[in-house]
């Protein structure tokens, strides 16, 4: 599923990740304390944000799937 | 391009960037590629070299740039260049998280707003939506080459990881269902070909390794590729097997430089005064009908924005401070907001999809015919006239979707009319209804300019003194073969 976890034990809320992730997945909880999966549906899995992670809280998996194919939406 | 990529590259080396490659230390084989076997001349030095998780050059570069007094703004969507008589004085857009709109004056523009995908699996491409061309061709500017599709290609089990580009300058052996070995020449149609003739699946083919090619792919992985997404789908190049491979990774990108905004000197100076061009958006013709090497896209990067940058400060020296056309302004501040207005209407991402189904498989994109493409352009054009002008959003992040979209339609739309107008086969431009190279009347770069709400193309002849011989026989002239091609 792309953008699996964010291990909120061990995000540090450097928000690195956030500007680390070129498809806005990424933003700081309400509090701005911690870093949560906003819109997983847009990861492309390219796996920056765990690069960057200077705690390895972040876990990206290769699976990702598409959308079934609807009349309209 | 090549020859100025290695100064730029020494730049790099100045500032302090860290590179796991000694590339002093190397010989000028081992610039040039890793696989001897199967891929001469895959790597262009040196750029071609680094890591593809090479992370370590944006920091230092933004530094640099601070240094030098600029002021950088993160997570903002640039939706339109904004013009005032003819020239192009700035841009709009939007942060990330807020519905706020930035206006950016300026005496010179450089975009460098990347390629273009249609969102597609596995090349980590999805942001680069054809925003630059669409934002420049809105403006006025010329567009060039996009009859050229990039032909990136990916393991079936995993399509979304980029796994096998980890590995494929390394170990470039792929065969069809048969068991035979693809004959290609580097990122070419030879898959496409392969799978048209009803003989995939494709495989990557482990199997096929010796001891060597395990020696030099597990070197490969240790030196420029990244481990982890390797072990992350249990690839064990020492265990062989044979792998399934899919298409259309890259869906809707075009050869870095051989697309994008024509540029009219070395300077990235495009057709619009104000306007400069920098990045795999540069339309520069450097790379040509083929993908011509790996690290050509960055190396293009380097030399092309260190270009426009100096030919932008040139321009901005001598240009009059920036005013603003306020009912232009208006306008364009219409637009950026419209998706966020409407009540009812379509989701972008679903929209997209739409695009993606018409526009990756191999029979539309790949091995192209008059009718299809025809057939695919009445489909991108039902999207363009009645869908995209209806998109909803919920929130910013939505409504960047929304442009993007928007950019990703009419970049399928440029391809399409490119691809019709380009009425013979050339490099990865394959017509089955005409499988061969046309010289000299094709000898010539495709454009696409915006003239009464429509687009013009426009044939502009590759100059003379670039043209092979003609004097040889065409079978001689070329030695990539087409299907269905007639060489006498």
């Amino acid at each position: 599923m792309s953008i699996e976890r964010i291990d909120p034990e061990l995000c540090t809320g450097c928000g690195i990740c956030v500007n680390s992730c070129p498809m806005d997945v990424i933003r700081m909880d309400e509090e701005g304390e911690k870093a949560i999966i906003k819109y997983p549906e847009d990861c492309m899995c390219c796996d920056y944000c765990e690069y960057d992670c200077p705690v390895d809280a972040i876990y990206v998996s290769p699976e990702k799937y598409a959308p079934l194919m609807i009349s309209w939406c | 391009m090549l020859k100025e990529s290695w100064p730029t590259f020494q730049d790099l080396v100045a500032w302090n960037v860290e590179f796991p490659v000694e590339i002093d230390k190397m010989n000028d084989y081992e610039r040039v590629t890793y696989s001897k076997k199967y891929q001469p001349a895959f790597l262009a030095p040196p750029f071609g070299k680094l890591p593809l998780r090479h992370r370590k050059t944006a920091p230092v570069l933004r530094k640099q740039a601070e240094k030098a007094g600029a002021k950088i703004m993160d997570r903002i969507t640039v939706t339109d260049l904004l013009k005032q008589d003819g020239q192009v004085v700035g841009a709009i857009g939007f942060p990330a998280e807020s519905y706020d709109l930035y206006i950016f004056k300026a005496k010179a523009t450089v975009i460098s707003g990347g390629n273009s995908c249609f969102r597609s699996p596995g090349y980590h491409t999805s942001m680069l939506t054809g925003d630059a061309d669409g934002m420049a061709y809105r403006a006025g500017a010329e567009i060039t080459g996009k009859e050229f599709p990039d032909t990136h290609f990916n393991l079936a089990n995993y399509p979304a990881w980029k796994s096998n580009a980890e590995l494929y300058p390394a170990y470039f052996y792929f065969t069809d269902a048969e068991g035979k070995y693809i004959e290609h020449s580097g990122m070419d149609l030879s898959m496409a070909f392969t799978v048209h003739a009803g003989k995939g699946p494709v495989l990557y083919d482990l199997d096929a390794a010796t001891p060597e090619d395990v020696a030099s792919m597990q070197e490969y992985i240790r030196k420029r590729a990244n481990p982890v997404e390797v072990e992350r789908i249990g690839l064990d190049v020492s265990r062989g097997g044979k792998y399934q491979v899919i298409g259309g990774s890259a869906a809707g990108y075009s050869d870095p430089q051989t697309s994008g905004i024509w540029v009219i000197d070395t300077k990235g100076t495009t057709s619009l005064p104000g306007l400069y061009a920098a990045g795999d958006c540069c339309g520069t013709r450097a790379c040509g009908a083929i993908h011509t090497a790996g690290g050509w896209g960055l190396a293009g990067a380097a030399v092309t924005g260190k270009r426009a940058g100096a030919g932008a400060a040139e321009y901005a020296l001598q240009a009059e401070k920036p005013v603003i056309d306020e009912e232009e302004l208006a306008r364009l501040k219409k637009i950026v907001y419209v998706p966020a207005e409407r009540k009812g209407g379509f989701s972008p991402r679903w929209v997209t999809q739409l695009l993606q189904n018409t526009m990756t498989p191999y029979f539309i994109l790949y091995i192209k015919h008059g009718e299809r493409l025809q057939a695919a352009l009445t489909i991108v054009e039902f999207l363009r006239d009645h869908l995209v002008p209806k998109l909803m959003v919920k929130d910013a992040h939505e409504l960047r979707l929304a442009h993007e979209t928007k950019n990703m339609v009419f970049n399928a739309e440029m391809m399409l009319r490119s691809s019709l107008f380009r009425t013979e086969s050339r490099g990865v431009h394959y017509r089955e209804d005409y499988p061969r190279r046309d010289d000299p009347p094709w000898l010539a770069w495709t454009k696409i300019k915006e003239e009464q709400g429509r687009m013009k193309l426009l044939k502009e002849p590759v100059p003379k003194e670039w043209w092979p011989d003609l004097s040889k026989p065409y079978k001689e002239r070329y030695d990539l073969r087409f299907p269905g091609e007639s060489v006498e």
